[in-house]
């Protein structure tokens, strides 16, 4: 069991933070609101293109190659994720938990290899 | 724990898993010139593996004796019997599909290295005695297969094809993992030896639904009706050497954790399953039947054969008996011969442009354009068919004959009923090719390794294949009491 | 305690807004933004129930790599979400009966509960955790000992995972054109990348 006391800075800075985020975010529009004219209309809050109408959505089309870098960001993303457990279980895993990383690490630095070798990480 | 006798029982899986990483960065570093050396030494392997797996499957005379790391892995006479078939029909896809692939500018050596993988998947599945085992087997599996499925990737239907496996076997996976999940909520345990002492004393419904959602997820996998529609689809629209792989290998496998799921942890409770696995059996064998009867697409056409052949499996499941275990191991073995054989002799017709013969009307009038392919398909069909000499009568007749003895007569007699109902479709196909006109398309010259795919299957299906029914029997048998061993 | 209760009621009434606003937000970056924001406060819960392997993973894999492939994979798909969106009147029964069935679901898990406590299975043998350690430390314990096989099979798993995402959609871009070799650049000199000429009156130059 892990106590959980020792998670109150972190709760407390949540806390903080929360409240400065929300004090910089809504104090300069509310004392902007009442300060100042605010007199909206349609054509106000229409979006604006030189004049015309918006030709094409804002979101424009992703490359499927940004796809395959995050497929291999989640790869190793998760190999990490593995070597915590790993580092602080080791006392008690022995040289059998170290051969076991050493092999998943070897698995994956093949995988490694092989996307670089095929130029996977390269962009262009 | 002894690694030294784990490590010896898994052996063929870590043979496997080293080539695969071996080849992996020899096709990494060679390019496209060692596309045909990678695809050689991954059959070696493969053959490899086949010759160590036959070693235990010899050397293991106590059924139980291989448990691996603790009893996550079981190397016994069943495992063993299912992966020299997996690996051995590995081998035949790898035979069958260079030149295919090479036709269609998708020749690639992650081809075989995906294969490989694969395979290493199935036999883990196939050894599986632990829930997490078999369900990290089954993902390893099935995660090459999407990844084949739309190999040919500039291909639309491949790419469908790939796309529709890869959610409809998410979504199979999750349903699977739920019922895991109960399963291991009401037993306290992943281990099949332990779940079965947790539910000695009756079984909870919570524990039931985790049954039966387990049992809907491995029929998606092996595409039994009412979890079938993703069949004919992927099968249409995938390349042909992968359609026939997905028919042959991944199918043993979901077939024998299916065994092994419902008759190890489970045995004391067949009651409990029995009447799922009926209806499935019997659904498949019918919508297999009626299914292909309107189809053009020949693929789509052996696709709904696999259906129906399924059916035929899970009659032997359906009895619960060593028998019916044996029979399904020996129903198996032809079923795979047969399936590949079809699907070879599917790939070696093409039009003289290059163009893959697709429907009915392009094999009119087959026999007198390509005799030694029409003559063997005929012999695969009347097989696939039931016809008494050929060697798939043999395979429907064990698995009836179990049933009968197993007092499950109703199940046989429609069983029996609707074989006859998909017969049609197999004589279908012989009259178009004997008895059409011929059209004008000719038909090019195959690679020899089709060749010697299609015409080993066309002697096994043969009747000369009843010469191998006393080994085979006696091996179905021993796989099927290794199954049976704590009873 | 009492904190631990105040904190809950600030993580989960988060994950629940941002869960809503996932479903409502018009802009599908925002949903993605707000699950992220579900994301966190999930950690959060995981850590008040000690879980705190599990609030890691939840951090590290869905934050920073699953959110970042759902923020691509909607920045990649071009799909017109607004005509998505116009067949809401008419699937609305449709999405009623779903809701229903879900509310059915609610009240019978209610039922359930109220109805006393299931019999299930005891985590026994390796599943029980280990005294005295925190989650992370017995998760290892198991997962590099009793579990290493699988462990090592779930490598394999994610090396298939590369190879199939770069089988799928890698393409050799590294045609004259398009590659650039810096070190090329880089070892240019004058001599190769210049010639001298002295073209006669009138005769212009030959390239």
């Amino acid at each position: 069991m892990v106590d959980l006391s020792q998670y109150l800075p972190i709760l407390l800075f949540l806390f903080i933070a929360l409240g400065l985020s929300v004090a910089f975010v809504f104090l300069p529009m509310g004392v902007s609101r009442l300060t100042g004219a605010h007199q909206p209309t349609a054509e106000k809050l229409s979006e604006y293109e030189c004049g015309f109408p918006a030709f094409e959505d804002s979101r424009g089309q992703f490359d499927v190659r940004f796809y395959l870098v995050a497929i291999l960001f989640i790869v190793f993303d998760l190999e990490a994720a593995f070597l915590f457990p790993w580092a602080v279980s080791l006392d008690l895993t022995g040289w059998a938990g170290w051969t076991t990383m050493m092999i998943f690490l070897a698995e994956l630095a093949v995988g490694l290899a092989y996307a670089w070798k095929v130029g996977a990480l390269e962009w262009e | 724990m002894d690694y030294a006798t784990s490590l010896y029982l898994t052996g063929a899986e870590i043979g496997l898993s080293i080539s695969g990483l071996v080849l992996l960065l020899v096709s990494a570093w060679g390019g496209a010139r060692v596309t045909r050396l990678v695809t050689i030494l991954a059959a070696a392997a493969l053959f490899g593996a086949a010759i160590f797996t036959g070693h235990l499957f010899t050397e293991l005379s106590v059924p139980a004796a291989g448990d691996a790391f603790g009893g996550l892995y079981r190397a016994d006479d069943f495992s063993s019997f299912a992966k020299i078939l997996i690996y051995l029909a590995v081998i035949a896809c790898l035979m069958i599909t260079p030149k295919y692939l090479a036709a269609n500018g998708i020749y690639r050596s992650e081809y075989p290295i995906l294969l490989l993988f694969g395979a290493v998947g199935m036999s883990m599945m196939v050894s599986a005695v632990d829930l997490i085992t078999l369900y990290i087997g089954l993902e390893l599996s099935s995660l090459s297969s999407y990844v084949l499925a739309s190999f040919a990737r500039d291909d639309v239907r491949s790419s469908e094809a790939g796309l529709k496996y890869f959610i409809l076997g998410a979504l199979a996976s999750g349903i699977l993992l739920y019922g895991m999940s109960l399963i291991y909520g009401f037993a306290g345990t992943t281990d099949y030896a332990a779940i079965r002492l947790a539910f000695i004393g009756g079984i909870e419904t919570g524990a039931l639904f985790g049954i039966v959602f387990v049992l809907a997820g491995l029929a998606f996998k092996i595409a039994a009706v009412p979890f079938h529609m993703w069949t004919p689809d992927v099968y249409e629209g995938a390349p042909t050497p992968v359609t026939a792989f997905f028919a042959s290998a991944p199918k043993v496998a979901a077939v024998a954790i299916l065994m092994r799921i419902a008759l190890e942890p489970f045995a004391d409770h067949v009651d409990s399953w029995r009447q799922i696995v009926v209806f499935a059996a019997l659904a498949s064998i019918v919508v297999g039947a009626l299914g292909a009867i309107g189809q053009d697409s020949l693929k789509r056409l052996l696709a709904y054969s696999s259906i129906n052949n399924v059916g035929f499996i899970l009659i032997g499941l359906a009895t619960a008996t060593q028998l019916g275990t044996s029979a399904m191991m020996t129903y198996l073995v032809i079923y795979v011969v047969m399936t590949l054989g079809s699907f070879t002799a599917l790939l070696m017709l093409r039009a003289e442009d290059g163009r893959p013969f697709e429907t009915f009307s392009d094999i009119a009038g087959l026999a007198t354009r390509k005799p030694a392919i029409a003559w063997c398909l005929l012999l695969l069909m009347f097989s696939l068919a039931g016809i008494p000499p050929l060697f798939g009568f043999w395979a429907k007749f064990v698995v009836f004959r179990a049933a009968v003895e197993a007092d499950l007569i109703a199940l046989a007699a429609i069983g029996i009923a609707a074989s006859v109902i998909g017969a049609f479709y197999y004589l279908k196909f012989v009259k178009v090719m004997f008895f059409d006109e011929a059209e004008g398309s000719v038909v090019k010259t195959s690679p020899i390794g089709q060749w010697i795919v299609l015409i080993l299957a066309g002697i096994i299906v043969s009747p000369l294949g009843y010469f191998l029914n006393g080994l085979l029997d006696a091996w179905s048998s021993d796989a099927a009491a290794s199954l049976f061993y704590l009873v | 305690m009492t904190l631990q209760v105040v904190a809950f009621y600030l993580f989960a009434s988060i994950v629940i807004a941002s869960a809503v606003m996932v479903i409502l937000a018009r802009n599908p970056v925002h949903s993605v933004l707000w699950l992220i924001l579900a994301f966190f406060n999930a950690a959060g819960l995981m850590v008040l129930l000690h879980a705190e392997f599990i609030a890691m993973l939840v951090v590290i894999v869905y934050v920073g790599a699953v959110a970042v492939l759902f923020l691509f994979v909607v920045m990649m798909l071009d799909i017109d979400f607004a005509s998505l969106r116009a067949g809401f009147v008419k699937n609305f029964p449709l999405g009623i009966a779903v809701a229903l069935v879900l509310l059915a679901e609610l009240v019978l898990g209610i039922g359930a509960y109220r109805a006393g406590a299931l019999n299930l299975g005891a985590a026994e043998g390796t599943a029980a955790p280990i005294p005295m350690t925190s989650n992370i430390e017995s998760l290892g314990a198991v997962l590099y000992s009793e579990y290493l096989f699988l462990f090592e099979a779930a490598g394999i798993v994610l090396l298939v995972a590369m190879i199939g995402a770069i089988v799928l959609t890698h393409r050799d871009l590294r045609s004259p054109r398009a590659h650039q070799d810096i070190g090329k650049q880089v070892r240019r000199n004058p001599d190769e990348a210049t010639i001298m000429t002295q073209p006669a009156v009138g005769k212009g130059v030959d390239l």
